[in-house]
């Protein structure tokens, strides 16, 4: 096997399973390869995919961020609850953006300068941040967002494709040269893969930390400010539960949970993969509990095969390198 | 009662023989047809280069490795050695370098966790005063009780011997054990060691400070590439003869250096000091310099370091580069004037080990290769990793190969050619030649000889005091965090520098 | 001129004859503060509360407890050996559901049958984890995340959206909650409440003087010593998570008749709860400290303040979660300051070089939380 085909082995395992979920999809119903069909495949789940995105640069570092879906219903709550005290809409939104990243921004300090796990710190923030959400709007619904905005989260903006997919397209290109070419992105790898040796090599560790956990409440705030302008209301409960479909993205991606490997390419994949997935099954009749299920079973599965691919002579490359 | 001696104690039968052990990983024979013979009660020393194969032996003798041939016989019947369970129930043991403790765990839980014969239930009493007494017959009086997180790294290695004799071990392997102990600790560990023999175990001494061995072993055996080269007792053998034997040549341990021209005063340091670590340290030093820093472990020589280097910075006192005052509070700041620190501990902080040769050497200097838009150039990045790899001479099978592949010297290499790329004036070297091998020694020793004359000033700190005396220009010595001792090359003698190292007449 | 007092100066290795005088054990301290902490919150709420010492107040606290502070000690026990188990909110669901469907079904079963369905359902969900994490290697908090989904989907095609209700089930399931071991006044020690302390206690003890349960932590705080010492570390990591998973189990059968009523999303998120108790009672989610008393506190704690913050006018209910998410916050950080306030106290002091000193504060960034199945040797080491 080619290098450049081992070392991407992930990536060409997601590609031929996408291949085979869309081979399937199309057998199954003549409805999928319409240009339409695809751009619903990612409406539904919009915000969850942009977030993923962040996500992917976030676990790359070594962390992990839970508190994606609360800081993203406490923007949409943000903002809901300023439109509702009068404030202008545009400001509004900055403000809720602002929320948001101030958010992110706690988070990541606490993480960077007291060294605390991040699974505590955003599980900590994935309560509060909820619970923030629910002392805004408490159990009311507030809607009532001026037009534009609603054509904002549900019309077509550019050709078929609604903003909000625009903008993912856009991030991933974006955080894909981030990641991938850029010196910054670099420092986010080593530092996932070692802190110290990042330290020992001039990074400043702590403000990587920050930036990242900043821009991912950032994104989560986008998120949650589209989703409101897709939903047309807001409560303090919506996306409950999405940080799992988001964190289950970007492993399947093959990023690994310890940091230090992955590409945006493979969460691209895997993105696909998995609304491909809702989608198809759901054309099939399959319930949507069910599509979760299976994309569970996909998840353990994808290790369970990489692990076993490791275990191939082909793979082996042990140099027995000290004596 | 743990630790029992074995009857017979010291006649000298073969309690663990190898024979005709072959191991190979792809195309590499890391052990072609090799027979050892383990006596009971025997020191056992065992020396080689990087590479020849040592840590491969170890890895059959405890089971990690099955042998692809040959066998493996205790007390002349053949076993199979297939686990680390086997391994432990033949009474084979092994310490590394690093002690492998459980650290939230008490000292005395360290010993015994993994015991089978103690039954379910733990008895805690029983098992902290059995604890102590093993303890104190190594010399080593703590609390049982205690978290083993935070005890040094000699007590901590206690407990692991500790935990060999509650094991029985007939035969226990001990790997670079002194890498990381002061003169006083290592003279604590060879009376555990004698203790050891004395009691009947085969002791397997693994190391590469030849004057240990010439201290504690019995009988001394030479591998190299993979073969067992020789076997002879300590008193037939000369230190010229194992180290030719080791290489495949007659060399002497260090080359042959040549006359330094030190230029101004880069660096002048003056009354230095952090809070427990060290105080009152005023240097100079020169463009063009080898400034050799000497001291047991623990003097602080690290610690001035990482305060030059920005990783733990300096409380009081000042530093000045080029005449002007500076404050250095991170190691990117250290790097911008020019400071560069070669860490002593090569695999946890020194090199990404999952990643390249090439993105290792580029990691400090990144920005080098970043175009307008802040897009790595990749090109540049390999040219410079391919000149270094020249320079150096770091054998690798590629430079996209991910550092952590290649042996403990060419990771060094890796290492040094990472900091030069930095383009320092003054390059700090933290134990640069711990763990390699007598040949890639002297390659670092003419490394940092050709730098020094290339104009960068270097502070070699080494607990090799030979190597100090031989390639520094000026030693400075410390105790306890204090400076006793600043030596010219010509006045710097063994007896001079040990006496401010100890403090003892 | 050297004095061996001199000699044993240089070395930094700080011989201590003899031993300190009171030996108080890491853990103790965390939970004695622990306790502190929720007398002090007590008190509080006392003075901002009228009546809030009552006995209904204390069987409130005792009965809601119950539930987390079971899931809480199953969670400890897997994240002791370095993994987490996210899918204890699933498995409490299947196991509510199925054994509720069982016990409407069959009215005049024995209890014990019930009971043993749930316990027996849930160590075959936590099994089927343990397998995955041991022998599969796949990282613990994929596996979980898997199953969760898994379990939990299985549950709603399986249920068809229908509810099990609080009266097609056999009267001592639904009475359960309210049967009293004895009362003072008003205040009632429960029979579920006293059951969950006599299991936390024989669970506490068993991790504490079983060598099994030494071990689980060993795995925890070191992989490669623990593999090094011949320990059979799949088959403890299998053993965790099977523990865990009947513990779940039978946190379902309390939930069934607690609520009686049980949806298809019956238990979803109790993975979360269980997570912020066990880290509230000092639990490290690195692995290899924490005790199961602890996490029980842990769980206290968080419910006598959800339960008081209800009672004091002021605070809207809307606020529980915000304070909860600061809670945790506080606790963990508090943890880390005190922790490393003792560990400078009984470590050797003047410790020779190891790795950077400047780490020496910091914390060890080398673990990682919550992983197993994967061999964390770089290749190509020294050794």
């Amino acid at each position: 096997m080619p290098d450049w085909a081992r070392a991407r082995s992930w990536e060409l395992l997601l590609a031929v399973i996408l291949l085979g979920t869309i081979v399937y999809n199309a057998t199954q119903s003549p409805v999928y390869l319409d240009v339409d069909n695809f751009v619903n495949l990612f409406r539904l789940s919009i915000e969850k995919v942009i977030v993923a995105v962040a996500m992917t640069f976030v676990i790359i570092n070594g962390e992990i961020d839970l508190s994606v879906a609360s800081v993203m219903a406490f923007a949409a709550c943000v903002l809901a609850a300023a439109h509702e005290s009068g404030v202008p809409f545009g400001l509004a939104i900055v403000i809720a953006l602002a929320a948001a990243a101030s958010a992110g921004f706690v988070q990541g300090m606490v993480v960077a300068r007291t060294g605390i796990s991040s699974l505590v710190v955003t599980l900590a923030g994935l309560i509060g941040f909820r619970g923030a959400a629910r002392i805004l709007l408490e159990d009311r619904s507030v809607g009532d967002f001026p037009g534009w905005f609603g054509d904002l989260g549900r019309a077509d903006f550019l050709g078929p494709m609604p903003f909000a997919l625009v903008l993912f397209l856009v991030l991933l290109v974006v955080g894909g040269v981030i990641l991938h070419r850029t010196s910054f992105g670099r420092r986010v790898y080593v530092i996932g893969n070692n802190a110290d040796v990042a330290r020992f090599s001039g990074i400043d560790v702590a403000r990587v930390k920050l930036l990242l956990f900043t821009t991912s409440g950032l994104v989560a705030g986008v998120a949650g400010v589209l989703f409101a302008a897709r939903l047309g209301s807001v409560r303090a409960n919506i996306g409950e539960g999405f940080e799992l479909d988001i964190i289950t993205m970007v492993l399947l991606g093959g990023v690994s949970i310890f940091g230090g490997s992955g590409t945006l390419l493979g969460v691209a994949l895997a993105i696909c993969i998995v609304l491909n997935l809702r989608n198809g099954l759901g054309l099939a009749n399959v319930e949507a509990n069910t599509q979760t299920g299976v994309i569970g079973a996909l998840l353990i599965a994808s290790v369970l095969a990489q692990n076993l691919l490791d275990r191939l002579p082909l793979r082996r490359r042990e140099v027995e390198a000290e004596a | 009662m743990p630790g029992a001696a074995v009857g017979g104690m010291t006649d000298g039968a073969p309690v663990l023989a190898m024979r005709g052990i072959c191991k190979r990983f792809g195309a590499t024979r890391a052990l072609d047809d090799v027979s050892l013979e383990l006596r009971r009660g025997e020191v056992h020393a065992l020396v080689g280069e990087n590479g020849a194969g040592k840590s491969t032996l170890i890895k059959v003798m405890t089971g990690i490795y099955p042998p692809d041939e040959g066998e493996v016989l205790v007390d002349g019947e053949p076993v199979s050695l297939r686990s680390a369970a086997d391994a432990q129930r033949l009474g084979i043991g092994a310490i590394y370098q690093e002690p492998l403790i459980f650290p939230d765990m008490s000292v005395a839980e360290n010993i015994f966790i993994g015991h089978q014969d103690r039954g379910r239930v733990v008895r805690w009493r029983q098992m902290c005063a059995d604890a102590e007494a093993i303890l104190a017959r190594l010399d080593v009086h703590i609390d049982p009780r205690m978290p083993a997180s935070g005890l040094p790294v000699a007590t901590q290695q206690a407990i692991e011997i500790a935990k060999a004799i509650s094991l029985d071990v007939r035969v226990l392997i001990m790997d670079e054990p002194t890498a990381a102990l002061s003169a006083h600790e290592v003279e604590r560990l060879f009376r555990q060691v004698r203790q050891l023999r004395d009691s009947g175990v085969a002791v397997l001494f693994i190391s590469h400070r030849l004057d240990e061995v010439f201290e504690i072993a019995d009988r001394v055996s030479v591998f190299r590439d993979g073969r067992h080269v020789s076997t002879d007792a300590r008193d037939d053998v000369t230190r010229p003869r194992l180290i030719a034997a080791m290489v495949g040549r007659q060399m002497s341990d260090f080359y042959a250096r040549h006359e330094h021209h030190p230029g101004e005063v880069i660096l002048r340091v003056r009354d230095l000091g952090r809070t427990g670590k060290f105080a009152g340290v005023s240097f100079d030093l020169r463009r063009g310099e080898v400034f050799g820093l000497a001291g047991l472990v623990g003097a602080g020589r690290t610690d001035i370091a990482l305060a030059l280097f920005g990783i733990a910075p300096a409380e009081t006192g000042t530093i000045e580069l080029d005449g002007r005052s500076v404050e250095i509070a991170t190691p990117r700041q250290a790097l911008d004037h020019g400071i560069a620190y070669l860490s002593e501990d090569r695999r946890h902080v020194g090199l990404s080990l999952p990643q390249s040769v090439t993105a290792n050497i580029t990691l400090p200097s990144l920005r080098r290769y970043v175009s307008r838009l802040g897009l790595v150039d990749g090109a540049a990045e390999r040219s410079a990793a391919e000149g270094f790899r020249r320079q150096l001479s770091i054998r690798t099978a590629g430079l996209s190969q991910p550092v952590g592949l290649l042996s403990g010297g060419n990771q060094q290499k890796t290492m040094l050619a990472k900091w030069l790329n930095t383009e320092p004036a003054l390059l700090i070297l933290d134990e640069p030649t711990r763990g390699i091998d007598v040949g890639a020694k002297a390659d670092v020793h003419r490394i940092i000889d050709d730098l020094a004359r290339s104009g960068i000033a270097i502070v070699l700190i080494s607990s090799d005091l030979p190597e100090v005396l031989a390639v520094s220009d000026r030693v400075l010595v410390l105790r306890e965090g204090e400076q006793t001792g600043l030596f010219d090359r010509a006045e710097a003698t063994q007896e001079r520098v040990m006496t401010a190292a100890v403090g003892v007449a | 001129m050297s004095t061996a007092a001199d000699v044993a100066h240089l070395d930094g290795a700080r011989s201590r004859p003899g031993r300190t005088a009171v030996w108080i054990r890491p853990e103790r301290v965390k939970e004695l503060s622990l306790l502190g902490v929720i007398v002090v919150a007590l008190l509080v709420f006392g003075f901002l509360v009228d009546d809030y010492f009552s006995g209904r107040f204390f069987n409130r606290v005792t009965t809601s407890v119950a539930i987390t502070a079971v899931l809480a000690v199953a969670q400890t026990m897997v994240i002791v050996t370095r993994n987490i188990d996210l899918s204890v909110g699933s498995i409490v669901g299947v196991t509510a559901y199925l054994t509720g469907q069982f016990a409407s079904s069959n009215p005049s079963a024995s209890p014990a049958v019930a009971i043993a369905i749930a316990v027996g359902l849930g160590a075959l969900l936590g099994a089927i984890n343990g397998v995955i994490v041991a022998y599969g290697r796949v990282p613990a908090i994929i596996t979980t995340l898997g199953t969760l989904a898994i379990y939990r989907s299985w549950l709603i095609s399986h249920g068809e959206g229908k509810t099990i209700t609080a009266d097609s089930l056999p009267s001592w399931v639904v009475d359960l909650p309210t049967r009293t071991v004895f009362s003072i006044g008003d205040l009632d020690v429960r029979v579920v409440f006293a059951v969950v302390i006599v299991i936390i206690a024989v669970l506490q003890i068993a991790m504490q003087r079983l060598r099994w349960g030494r071990r689980l932590y060993a795995i925890g705080s070191n992989p490669e010593a623990a593999a090094q010492a011949g320990l059979p570390t799949r088959r403890l990591v299998l053993g965790a998570f099977v523990a865990c998973g009947t513990l779940s189990g039978f946190a379902g059968f309390l939930f069934l008749s607690r609520f009686g009523n049980i949806t298809v999303v019956a238990g979803r998120g109790l993975e979360l709860d269980s997570v912020a108790a066990a880290v509230v009672g000092g639990v490290s989610v690195l692995g290899g400290s924490g005790t199961l008393v602890g996490a029980f506190l842990g769980a206290l704690l968080i419910d006598v303040l959800d339960q008081s913050l209800v009672r004091v006018p002021q605070v809207s209910e809307f606020w529980r979660n915000a304070i909860l998410g600061a809670l945790i916050l506080a606790a963990v950080i508090a943890d880390v300051v005190i922790g490393r306030r003792f560990r400078r106290r009984w470590s050797a002091e003047a410790r020779p070089h190891t790795k950077v000193d400047a780490s020496a504060d910091a914390p060890d960034t080398t673990k990682v939380p919550a992983l197993t199945g994967s061999e964390q040797t770089g290749e190509g080491t020294d050794a």
